[in-house]
């Protein structure tokens, strides 16, 4: 061992130095018609003797032969060969190759050039992304490559984005899987959009088989920045802005709520006076516009700095990331912080070994509030809390106090109602949103190491074989703590220990819970590449991977704390006598896999890919264990046939067939075995299993066509594909008979999900006017073809309930239509609802599919210019076809009791004729409780997600490049729905945070 | 050089294959599979098998789901099926639009669907579920054998769980009729569709009686079996129990014959004071009390009484007629209710409004007391035409109400509440019956099942304009588990 490291060390010293001593060396600029070029490879020719241009441009190259030649090449230029002729200088000008433009893509473990890829698989424009300015790379995949739907769950900074490709495939886990740098993972909030080179993404199972049993979401491959040989580079890029909600609902100001309410109160069976005409004009009343007071400007800013560069030998990159981001609503406790590190080394031990690392550290924190639902739900309360209360108590109101100046409980006097101490009958007791914003504490951290470490060593004489080990590291700590301030008004309530103190959170009380999560892959591939006659290429790859998950939590919670300062805002300083909580659990996974792929083109123009992974799961019973996922595609190029090769305008005309299986394991832990849990003092029984569980597995089928025409100025995709996921993983909840035990998982339904993808590039660069535009469009039918045992041929997500048929007129009307009903006990102004088996009664049986949640078609549309140094960029992004669950609407425009309402209530039925849509005001039930269509509604939306104009600024001595740009981010948004965001994940909404509008001014600087 | 590769491909395949092959079959974390429950048990294992069994007749909120209001799970919901379905209760002191489920009850306008029906069903089968679990453990002697547990703890244990099992699968019987037998664990989860079967309701009685012969025998012969636990099922719940599954039956004789077992015991009698059965400083001390389910405040988890927080948000209330049947200066209705405060002092354990709106309070949960056996062994008695016998029973329930302390401590002015007459007319001594029982029970959940047994639930309720018609004699099976049943759990006539 000692005499090999002497070796290498030797070696690497010949390397830096050794070679100087001889020979002749040649320097020069390579550039385009728009400057200087970094990244081109300068090779002499017939050696493996080769450099990179660093960020100027410049290459230095030693050559041995002074009558060598020089290679120039790089990604997208057509490589041009020059004699050295003794010269010690030569500049070069390459010029673009727009025909062959031929990306290497990562497909798998391996990578493929794009002009002979079989599968469908999309290449990220990573231009186009970076422009989104966006800190989530998944949300930053919005609207840019078709088939690819990405929602947030709302629009609160550090919320969960969700990705879905081509569809909804099962009714359990759909989420992609995400290899970076060759290391799974299903999360990557962490990630910073910045620090990615190249994304590519696995729609079908021909490409994504390769991934099997994890795959049949789709995956999307990652390859983070790395160090380039050149001189050291900085790169500084700052952008900060303001956000703002934008299409918020108008509510009723205090006179329309008013007189909503006196009608309200006449419309029901009350008797005696009515308490709301006598309440008009009173002169405690406020005026408030809640939407107004929650919202204001939130802030980002928004630092990344990188340094890069590299000998020969040893290439690194470092890169640092802040961003900051406050979000929209008032006291800024929707606010999210992320510190991105990472350091990237690459080393050629040997000519033959390289050793290399990818290490990222992301501290993020989110501080989060309830920023969707009904527990509490900020916006759900600044929806239906009544405008005639005021946000402030009056400082001389007696229950003023200056720790909670907040107003509560309607009109509060005292504690004891029944004597008058507050008015919620009148004014339904609701919470104050701002209060709650205003004493919402909840942080959530998180800690997370991401990184590789690799060697790849090649044999045989010319490096055909590489062998390459990784390491993955994915280890993550979480920690959220929550205080819950008590506050608001006293209602005479609480335990005899809590009396006297205000009705929310009362006690007070710390959640506090720490978690880990560490997993580990260890994979190692062989891989065989060569071309045999220039005509034969031939990759082939065997694999092993094994990965393993650990997570572990633990949490603790006191109440009754004493001093609420922040500042003792820990465990040990809550009350010891009762309420000490504290919890803690772990599971744990595993995975092993074996896989191979093979591809083989000929001449170009035909060419085959076929894989098989086969995995081994510890989420199954051993008689199920192993899943085997294989896939075939092949590609046809009639462009290159003799008879098109003449054809000038056609530049690529390429055909491509593919198929291939997938699996998916995300269930949870253990779930093949019936399992007994004794926490708590109980003894039951958790789950049923079913020790025949097995793989869900999809098939799927993709048909592409891609073509270009005028050196593929012009380029056009348009792929097909058919999605049918059997066996799904299915929580089948038993009957109730049996107890309240989770869900036991069966194998037991299918899925199909078929649609077309396009997607279209143009580009002119022929004069200094550029311009271009990507587009894609993807169209998708998702059908449940069978659920147990039922044929059900609905998709996934489905709105079941009453439909709506209109609003009762009259008497007549409601006699006619319930001719079933003994006494019904509906009114005219009543919603009227379909009576699908025509028997007079409205029940259970005349319940129906209202709507669905998958959208039809998807698009997104970039379109870019530049003009000497200005630059012009903007997107449109859609979804059409779509519903959702619109239950906000629920409480704010129909509920039976006194919450404040939209303005659109001012059309409600008012007698005969009035409204066939808008069911009457009141307090009683006006079919309003009744899960129905009136709630479902289109939300198709069509945006303008960002639109970006830059200055580039180039003649300034010592740097390379000044850029400064102002962006702005979901300026426009047509849409019919009338919540807050038509973009949000759930498919129902109970009043969600809204995606803010924004504008951002950013700088760039190179040098 | 080929070697090398292929020597050094092997060795990392060959490592990682050893590594996961462990990996890949590791037991689960915080989880016992059946094989662990059946090789190592514990003592607590089969203790707390038993203690959770009782927790499903607990009002503590949430022991099942977290809020899911609609699934009718937040509390046990016989307050609904009982008092709201009977018209003793109103779902709120101010109506509103709020649960609407709870008034499509109360109006017999209800579906299937119906939330309180999915919430009843669920917790007495997870009662079920876990009684015959604890029942497996405890009849396996190599289970028992091996944590060492004694005889007379292993009997008292399986007495209790027997006698709840009865008790959930009475509950079971009366809302639902024929309802799926359940006597042993599962042991797949494909057995789960297979058992559900209704069988008739007969069937069930069988198992109910058998349970509570199994359940007597088996405890021993003293009021708290274990002292320090006086929660815990006696001897004389369980023949108060048979007495009333026997009244239910209409097979007086027994009712008779086991009330006379039950008064053998000398563990029971009325209490002075009326409210002494309610009230939490007094329980466990007081002579009426057979069965209640024991609230206890501050626990972890959580084991205090939920309901307290509904009534501090406006939940439950009197109706009109429910008030109106009392008497002149009964102290009973101050008792159940104290209108002006809008106090229910009978659910809260006090008079004076404290632990209005904790989800964590103390009061218990009467089940069986006296004074309703009492009123059992009237019935009996009548229907056996033993009209002195009846009348007297009654009488006994009706002075120690006129004689109780009353809660505002006023004086009960006198010819209140006077002795029912001897009489000859069955009927009007029915009528008294009818009357004492709602009266004297109120809000303890038993109005509704009375009105049904009586066979006066449709004259009675749709007297007060409810919409009640033959069909809603028994209620309907949740249209969920018929739904998940495939249909195999059919549905009652008329939904």
């Amino acid at each position: 061992m000692k005499i090999k490291i002497t070796h290498f060390l030797y070696i690497i010293v010949v390397l830096f130095f050794g070679s100087v001593l001889h020979a002749q060396t040649v320097t020069g600029v390579v550039s385009d018609m728009n400057g200087p070029l970094p990244g081109i490879n300068v090779i002499e020719k017939g050696t493996s003797n080769g450099v990179a241009t660093d960020f100027d441009g410049h290459y230095s190259i030693t050559v041995i032969d002074p009558e060598a030649i020089l290679v120039f090449s790089g990604l997208g230029f057509i490589s041009t060969e020059l004699a050295v002729n003794g010269r010690t200088q030569i500049n070069v000008e390459l010029s673009e190759d727009l025909e062959t433009l031929d990306e290497v893509v990562l497909v798998g473990y391996s990578s493929q050039k794009k002009s002979t890829l079989t599968g469908a698989v999309s290449v990220v424009n990573m231009t186009d992304l970076e422009k989104t300015r966006v800190v989530n790379v998944s949300k930053a995949l919005q609207g840019q490559v078709a088939g690819v739907q990405v929602t947030s769950s709302t629009g609160a900074p550090g919320d969960p984005i969700q990705v879905r490709i081509r569809g909804e495939g099962t009714i359990g886990n759909n989420d992609p899987l995400y290899v970076i740098d060759g290391i799974p993972t299903r999360d990557i909030n962490f990630l910073n959009p910045a620090d990615i080179e190249s994304m590519s993404i696995l729609k079908d199972a021909s490409a994504a088989a390769i991934y099997g049993s994890r795959a049949s979401g789709g995956v999307v491959l990652i390859t983070t920045k790395s160090g380039k040989v050149g001189k050291v580079s900085f790169d500084v890029n700052y952008y900060t802005g303001i956000s703002y909600a934008s299409n918020l609902p108008t509510m009723l100001n205090t006179e329309q709520y008013m007189n909503t309410l006196e009608k309200a109160w006449n419309n029901s069976s009350r008797t005696g006076s009515n308490p709301y005409t006598a309440d008009k004009g009173r002169v405690d009343f406020s005026d408030t516009d809640w939407l107004d007071e929650l919202f204001e400007t939130g802030k980002s800013q928004n630092l990344q700095l990188t340094a890069s560069g590299g000998s020969e030998k040893i290439q690194f990159l470092l890169s640092l990331g802040y961003n900051d981001q406050d979000g929209i609503v008032i006291y800024d406790h929707d606010k999210y912080k992320r510190l991105n590190y990472r350091t990237n080394l690459n080393i050629d031990l040997t000519e033959r070994l390289k050793i290399g690392t990818n290490l990222q550290l992301t501290y993020a924190t989110q501080d989060a509030l309830s920023s969707k639902g009904d527990e509490p739900g900020i916006i759900r309360h600044a929806l239906l809390r009544p405008p005639v209360l005021g946000v402030y108590k009056d400082v001389n109101d007696p229950t003023y106090s200056v720790n909670d100046p907040f107003t509560d409980l309607p009109f509060y006097k005292h504690n004891n109602k029944d004597s008058g101490g507050w008015e919620s009958d009148k004014y339904e007791w609701s919470q104050n949103p701002i209060a709650l914003a205003y004493f919402t504490d909840d942080v959530r951290s998180s800690f997370r190491t991401f990184g590789n470490i690799y060697a790849e060593y090649s044999f045989l004489k010319d490096k055909e074989l590489t062998f390459r080990t990784n390491v993955g590291v994915d280890l993550s700590f979480y920690h959220n703590k929550k205080f819950n301030t008590n506050f608001g008004d006293d209602d005479g309530g609480g335990s005899d220990r809590d009396k006297g103190q205000g009705r929310q959170n009362r006690p007070n009380s710390l959640n506090e819970d720490r978690a880990e999560s560490r997993t580990i892959t260890f994979n190692n591939t062989l891989n065989y590449v060569k071309t045999f006659d220039d005509k034969h290429d031939l990759s082939l790859l065997v694999g092993t991977e094994f990965i393993e998950n650990y997570d572990s939590s633990i949490s603790a919670s006191r109440m009754r704390y004493g001093v609420t300062d922040p500042t003792f805002r820990y465990i040990d300083y809550g009350g010891t006598e009762v309420d000490l909580w504290n919890g803690g659990s772990a599971s744990e996974w595993a995975l092993f896999s074996v896989f191979g792929s093979g591809t083989y083109v000929y001449d170009g123009k035909y060419m085959v890919t076929a894989n098989l992974r086969a995995d081994a799961s510890s989420r199954f019973s051993e008689n199920n264990r192993w899943g085997y996922f294989p896939s075939i595609s092949a590609g046809w190029k009639i462009s290159d046939e003799n008879f098109l090769k003449d054809v000038s305008w056609l530049s690529n005309l390429k055909l491509r067939a593919g198929w291939g299986r997938l699996g998916n394991q995300e269930i949870d832990n253990y779930a093949y075995l019936t399992l007994i849990s004794q926490v708590d003092g109980k003894v039951v029984v958790d789950r049923y299993g079913n020790d025949d569980l097995k793989w869900e597995t999809s098939e799927s089928s993709n048909f592409g066509i891609d073509l270009g025409f005028l050196q593929n100025q012009l380029s056009m995709s348009a792929d097909y594909f058919v999605k049918r996921t059997t066996d799904i993983l299915l929580p089948v909840g038993l009957p109730s008979i049996v107890g309240d035990v989770s869900p036991t998982i069966v194998n037991a339904g299918e899925v199909l999900n078929k649609g077309f993808e396009f997607t279209l590039n143009y580009r002119n660069s022929n004069h200094a006017f550029k311009y271009g535009a990507n587009a894609n469009f993807a169209t998708l039918i998702n059908s449940v073809e069978k659920l147990q045992t039922r044929e059900v041929g609905q998709s996934l997500n489905s709105f079941f309930g009453y439909k709506m048929e209109g609003i009762y007129q009259n008497q007549a009307e409601i006699d006619a239509h319930l001719s079933g009903t003994l006494n019904p006990s509906v009114k005219p102004g009543d919603i009227k609802f379909a009576d699908l088996n025509n028997d007079g009664i409205i029940n259970s049986d005349d319940r129906t599919f209202t709507g669905d949640a998958i959208p039809d078609f998807t698009y997104g549309v970039t379109v870019f210019a530049n003009y000497k140094g200005f630059d012009f960029s903007c997107m449109f992004q859609g979804v059409e076809g779509v519903d959702k669950y619109n239950d906000a609407k629920k409480i704010v425009d129909y509920d039976t009791r006194p919450f404040n309402y939209t303005t659109h209530i001012l059309g409600a039925w008012d007698g005969e004729g009035t409204s066939n849509s808008i069911p009457r005001v009141t307090f009683e039930d006006n079919g309003s409780s009744k899960q129905s269509s009136i709630y479902v509604e289109d939300a198709s939306y069509f945006r303008l997600k960002n639109i970006e104009i830059g200055y580039t600024v180039n003649a300034i001595q010592g740097l390379q490049d000044l850029r400064f740009y102002i962006s702005g981010q979901n300026l426009l948004t047509s849409t019919k729905y009338t919540g807050l965001d038509p973009e949000s994940t759930d498919t129902t909404d109970k009043g969600t945070y809204p995606l803010a509008s924004s504008v951002l001014f950013g700088i760039n600087v190179k040098f | 050089m080929k070697t090398f590769y292929k020597s050094l491909f092997a060795i990392s395949l060959f490592i990682t294959f050893l590594g996961c092959n462990d990996e890949l079959t590791k037991d689960p974390i915080g989880l016992l599979t059946m094989d662990q429950v059946d090789t190592t048990p514990t003592l607590n294992t089969l203790e707390s098998s038993v203690s959770s069994s009782y927790q499903l007749l607990s009002s503590t909120l949430n022991l099942v789901g977290d809020w899911q209001w609609d699934d009718g799970t937040v509390t046990r919901n016989d307050f609904i099926l009982q008092d709201i379905a009977s018209n003793d209760m109103n779902k709120k002191w101010n109506p509103d639009g709020d649960q609407a489920w709870m008034d499509e009850l109360s109006a017999f306008n209800f579906t299937a669907e119906n939330g309180a029906f999915n919430g009843i069903w669920l917790y007495d089968y997870e009662g079920i579920n876990r009684i015959n679990l604890a029942i497996s453990y405890l009849t396996n002697s190599e289970v028992t054998q091996s944590v060492g547990i004694s005889d007379a703890r292993k009997n008292q244990l399986l007495g209790e769980v027997h006698f709840l099992r009865a008790f959930y699968y009475f509950d079971l019987v009366n809302n639902f009729g024929d309802v799926p037998l359940l006597t042993e664990p599962l042991t797949s989860f494909a057995e789960a569709f297979e058992v559900a079967v209704r069988v008739p309701a007969s069937e069930i009685w069988t198992q109910i009686n058998a349970d509570l012969v199994a359940a007597k025998e088996l405890l021993p012969n003293s009021k708290y079996p274990s002292p320090s636990e006086p929660w815990r099922v006696s001897k004389g719940a369980v023949i108060a129990l048979q007495a009333k599954a026997a009244l239910y039956n209409e097979d007086w004789s027994s009712v008779v014959s086991f009330l006379d077992e039950l008064d053998a015991l000398g563990f029971y009698s009325l209490n002075a004071n009326y409210f002494d059965s309610f009230a939490v400083d007094k329980e466990f001390t007081d002579n009426e009390v057979i069965f209640a389910y024991d609230h206890i405040s501050d626990q972890n988890p959580r084991k205090g009484n939920g309901l307290s927080a509904l009534i501090g948000w406006g939940f439950i209330a009197p109706t009109d007629n429910f008030i109106e049947e009392f008497e002149p200066n009964d102290p009973r209705l101050l008792y159940t209710v104290d209108v002006p405060n809008q106090n229910v002092s009978k659910l809260l354990g006090n008079t004076v409004g404290d632990n209005k709106g904790n989800d964590d309070a103390p009061s218990n949960k009467i089940y069986i007391r006296y004074a309703d056996v009492l009123l059992w062994k009237a019935e009996a008695l009548l229907e056996m035409n033993d009209y002195a016998g009846a009348v007297s029973e009654i009488n006994q329930v009706r002075e120690r109400a006129r004689t109780t302390p009353t809660a505002d401590g006023s004086a009960i002015p006198a010819g209140t509440l006077p002795d029912r007459p001897n009489s000859t007319d069955a009927a009007e001594i029915k009528a008294w019956l009818i009357h004492e029982r709602r009266v004297e029970l109120g809000f303890e959940s038993q109005r509704f099942n009375d009105l049904k047994r009586w066979g006066i639930a449709k004259a009675f309720l749709t007297g007060l304009g409810k919409n009640f018609q033959d069909k809603n004699y028994l209620y309907p099976i949740p249209q969920r588990e018929v739904d998940k049943s495939a249909g195999t759990i059919t549905q009652n006539p008329g939904y």
